[in-house]
């Protein structure tokens, strides 16, 4: 069987900028995918570049892009929004940016409906009322009748979700859905996520920086640095092995508590992320790497390092940051 | 005993919130009768929601805003009519988004110069000399201080904030959510900074920060804040070990760590968001609290003294 979401060999670039640069990722049934990266990575171009809603500009090319089965490389504008906010549905950061602040969350949240399958508007409403109690919406009735300005940001974010489960989407891409979050209500985001995702079998390609995040929901996780996907594995054996220099490096920065000494530095990876002209080949990372060799500088192939974990670097296994 | 670096009594900040054209304004109490103090060459960590109060109350200690009663004290000087002038050299401020708070037409050494040009009474050759030393000490080279801040990367504008806060050589920072904007690897890059020039220059931090993990790393003493009051102030290692308020235990139960396998936590607080504008009776984290009892919603806990801090619950007593 075919996986839900099939990427092969996804390559984005911007004029002079590669902003992706070849990543190939699968989202199954029922699995929570988490690429995971820091800003600029290419990790928010990549869920656009899927829906089609690269900005101008932006240009796609793909060995594979496939829906549920279905080639969506050469879909055109209409049939990608048919696609939109139906079968695919997304949910983005900033609940606040996302929603629109000049009509209601009824109207919002109804015309997905109206929109997609012309249901007619007292069905739509019953559903919005459906689906804002099932992710913990106290009183829908009176929220439907708000804007979004008069709600909380973990109110915004969970109408986010009800407006994107409206038409029982079969993947879910949620973008750093909930960094702008406390973290008391990202717990419950984040819970919410997991319970639709065991009742409605969504699949979930969730893209974030947190990697305690990653730790506590993914399956998968694809580790991506300069457009490409350097490590990719199931979420335990990459936390219990991680074999890229720069997963290692990501790892050591984030303070655990309980585990942290005071007066100790933290890990840090030194310098910035590098800006990658279209043609750029070897590693991205060699610059940044204690471990950098000439052979880096070479192109670099994938490799599999462990049970379904590859890695795109030519350290040997062993070599330990 | 030595003079406390910040010292905070009965501190409290009200709003009024205006509900539109012809609604009564909603009184917002943000800072509700705090106190505490901050030893010389300690760091306190305050942590807590949006909405907890946190940001007000380090702008009250800026200076930038005035209480509405209460005083602040720093290193033993009343803030209040103090000159500005004199209270920059004591306290500067490193804020949250290095993107905003620095002026983006201007060169970073004259961004960082600012507050001591302001001072008036300083030589051309003197100021040169001091952002050269500022830039140096935030590892910043002499050719990235004449560039504008456009041109930095996130890590790096936040240390032009941090070499900005120190030209004048204050004793005291108040970091308001300094590395929530910057990347992981760069959040450890600053903060490991932070810590050096602590080391240093001796000096005191208020680091204020939504993230449990950070405060942890950096804090010797930690402030738990609740619609406004600190409902617990322990040392950092016992509160993290044994938190004793419920609510600092949820925050704490909050923290996604990278260890897989556990699953997202249910700290069992419910849906109800805490309201500055509308304070629950009694202990006001009541509604939110699973350990809620009897006196709870009635009766205002008092403030229980720990070996090592104190707390606000009835559970405590």
């Amino acid at each position: 069987m075919s996986a839900l979401l099939d990427i092969e060999d996804l390559r984005v670039t911007f004029g002079g900028t590669a902003a992706v640069r070849g990543i190939s990722l699968t989202v199954e049934k029922g699995e929570t995918h988490c690429l995971v990266g820091e800003s600029g990575c290419g990790k928010s171009v990549t869920s656009l570049a899927v829906m089609g809603l690269l900005a101008k500009g932006g240009k796609r090319e793909a060995a594979r892009l496939s829906f549920a089965g279905e080639d969506i490389r050469e879909y055109n504008e209409k049939q990608m929004s048919r696609l939109r906010g139906d079968r695919m549905a997304m949910i983005f950061q900033e609940p606040m940016t996302s929603l629109n602040p000049a009509y209601t969350v009824g109207s919002q949240m109804t015309e997905v409906l109206r929109r997609h399958r012309g249901t007619p508007r007292a069905q739509a409403v019953d559903r919005a009322v459906e689906l804002l109690t099932r992710v913990g919406i106290t009183a829908p009735g009176l929220r439907l009748g708000q804007f979004p300005h008069q709600l909380s940001g973990g109110l915004r974010q969970r109408v986010m979700i009800a407006m994107a489960l409206m038409c029982d989407p079969e993947l879910l891409i949620a973008d750093e859905p909930t960094t702008a979050l406390d973290v008391t209500v990202q717990a419950q985001i984040l819970r919410l996520l997991a319970e639709l995702q065991k009742d409605l079998g969504l699949g979930i390609l969730l893209i974030t920086h947190d990697l305690g995040i990653v730790a506590r929901v993914a399956d998968r996780v694809s580790v991506m640095y300069a457009g490409k996907v350097v490590e990719s594995a199931p979420t335990a054996e990459l936390f219990r092995a991680p074999r890229h220099p720069y997963t290692r490096g990501l790892l050591s920065c984030v303070p655990v508590p309980g585990k942290v000494k005071r007066d100790e530095p933290l890990g840090s990876i030194p310098g910035v992320v590098p800006r990658i002209p279209p043609g750029f080949i070897g590693c991205a990372f060699r610059d940044r790497c204690g471990f950098a060799e000439a052979a880096c500088a070479a192109d670099i192939p994938r490799r599999n390092v462990g049970p379904a974990h590859e890695a795109l670097c030519i350290l040997p296994e062993g070599a330990r940051a | 005993m030595s003079v406390p670096a910040i010292e905070v009594r009965g501190l409290r900040r009200e709003f009024r919130a205006s509900q539109g054209l012809f609604a009564a304004p909603r009184r917002v109490i943000a800072v509700d009768d705090v106190n505490f103090s901050v030893p010389a060459g300690s760091v306190l960590g305050v942590v807590g929601e949006s909405g907890c109060g946190k940001t007000t109350l380090a702008r009250m200690i800026l200076g930038l805003m005035e209480p509405s009663a209460g005083e602040v004290l720093v290193d033993g000087k009343r803030l209040e009519g103090m000159d500005r002038r004199a209270r920059a050299r004591l306290i500067q401020p490193v804020f949250q988004d290095p993107f905003s708070s620095l002026n983006p037409r201007r060169r970073v050494r004259d961004i960082i110069a600012m507050p001591l040009v302001a001072q008036g009474d300083v030589t051309t050759s003197e100021v040169d000399r001091r952002v050269a030393e500022s830039l140096e000490r935030v590892g910043l080279s002499t050719e990235q201080g004449t560039r504008f801040p456009s041109q930095l990367s996130g890590g790096q504008r936040q240390r032009v904030a941090i070499a900005r806060a120190l030209v004048l050589r204050p004793r005291i920072v108040v970091c308001d959510e300094p590395t929530s904007a910057l990347d992981v690897s760069v959040q450890a890059q600053i903060l490991n900074l932070l810590a050096e020039l602590r080391r240093d220059l001796g000096l005191t931090y208020l680091f204020i920060s939504h993230n449990l993990a950070v405060v942890e790393h950096v804090a010797s003493e930690v402030a738990v804040m609740y619609l406004g009051r600190i409902v617990e102030k322990r040392e950092s290692e016992a509160l993290f070990r044994d938190p004793r308020h419920p609510y600092t235990r949820a925050l704490l139960d909050s923290v996604l760590t990278p260890e897989p396998g556990l699953g997202v936590p249910d700290v069992g607080l419910g849906d109800i968001m805490p309201d500055p504008a509308n304070i629950p009776s009694g202990c006001r984290f009541h509604p939110r609290c699973p350990a809620c009892f009897a006196p709870c919603a009635a009766t205002t806990p008092r403030l229980t003294t720990l070996e090592d801090g104190l707390v606000e619950c009835h559970l405590a007593g």
